[in-house]
C-alpha cells in the first residue's frame, strides 16, 4: 500500500501536506516516531520544488511503510533538472557573522535520512526524489 | 499553525510549527524586539529550515547591538535540528525536561 497525493506548488499547501503525512503514517503503519524527520525532509523537498522548480504543475507525494521504517518521494514535472543529492555542502562550523540559511535545508534533509536518491527524465523534465528512513 | 507574543516578564512564547508558511509571521514578530531575548520555545512542536534562517536573522541583528537571542525548552526534534544546522554554537540553548 502507498499513501499518495498531488499538491499545488505553494507554501500555502504546506498545512494539508503535514495532515497527508500523519494520515499516511497511520493508514500505513508507520511509527509516529518518524515523523518529525519524514516532516521535515518533505517540507524542504517540497520547497525546494516551490521555489526553484518554477513549474505550475501539481507535486506528488508519496508514503509507504519498508521493513522498520518508511520510503518517501516527491515527483514533479516541468522542472529543471536539479540534483538536490549533491547540492553543495555547507560549513556548518563558521562562526554567525559568516553564517547564511541558504542550502541548509537539504543538507540537513541528506544528514537526517538513511538514503536519498534523485531521478530525472528529460523528455518530461520529471524529476522524483525518493528518501528513507528506518528506527535502526 | 503558529503563534507568537510576548508571555510572562517580557518572554518571548512560541507555539506550534514554525515552517516555510509560517515564518513571515514569526520574522515579522522578531523584527520588533531588542535587546536580550528569551524565546520560550516550551510549545514549539517543529522548526525546518525556513525557522532556522529567522532565527538566524535575528539573532545577528540582536548580536550586532550587544544583545542575544536565547531559547529555552527545546523538545528533542527541534534541538536535533540546531545540533545538525551547528546552531547549538551560536545560539544559548536550555533543552525542555
Amino acid at each position: 500500500m502507498t499513501a499518495a497525493r498531488a499538491f499545488r506548488p505553494s507554501f500555502d499547501a504546506l498545512a494539508e501536506l503535514v495532515a497527508f503525512t500523519a494520515a499516511g503514517f497511520e493508514a500505513e503503519g508507520i511509527d509516529r516516531r518518524l515523523l518529525p524527520v519524514v516532516d521535515f525532509a518533505l517540507e524542504e523537498l517540497f520547497t525546494n520544488v516551490v521555489k526553484y522548480g518554477r513549474s505550475s504543475a501539481d507535486i506528488r507525494v508519496e508514503l509507504r511503510a519498508i521493513p522498520g521504517g518508511v520510503e518517501g518521494s516527491l515527483t514533479a514535472e516541468g522542472v529543471a533538472d536539479f540534483d538536490v543529492t549533491r547540492a553543495p555542502p555547507l560549513d556548518t562550523g563558521l562562526p554567525i557573522e559568516q553564517r547564511q540559511p541558504g542550502g541548509l535545508g537539504l543538507q540537513l534533509t541528506r544528514q537526517m535520512v538513511d538514503s536519498i536518491e534523485y531521478e530525472y527524465q528529460d523528455t518530461q523534465r520529471r524529476s522524483r526524489v525518493t528518501f528513507r528512513k528506518t528506527l535502526a | 499553525m503558529l503563534k507568537i507574543g510576548f508571555g510572562a516578564e517580557g518572554t518571548v512564547v512560541i507555539e506550534g510549527r514554525l515552517d516555510a508558511a509560517q515564518a513571515a509571521t514569526a520574522q515579522a514578530f522578531l523584527d520588533g524586539v531588542n535587546g536580550s531575548v528569551v524565546l520560550d520555545c516550551t510549545a514549539l512542536e517543529y522548526l525546518s529550515s525556513a525557522g532556522l534562517g529567522v532565527l538566524l536573522k535575528t539573532q545577528k541583528r540582536l548580536k550586532a547591538a550587544s544583545g542575544a537571542l536565547r531559547l529555552t525548552g527545546v523538545n528533542r526534534h527541534v534541538h536535533d535540528i540546531f545540533r545538525y544546522a551547528g546552531f547549538d554554537q551560536i545560539f544559548e540553548i536550555t533543552a525542555a525536561p
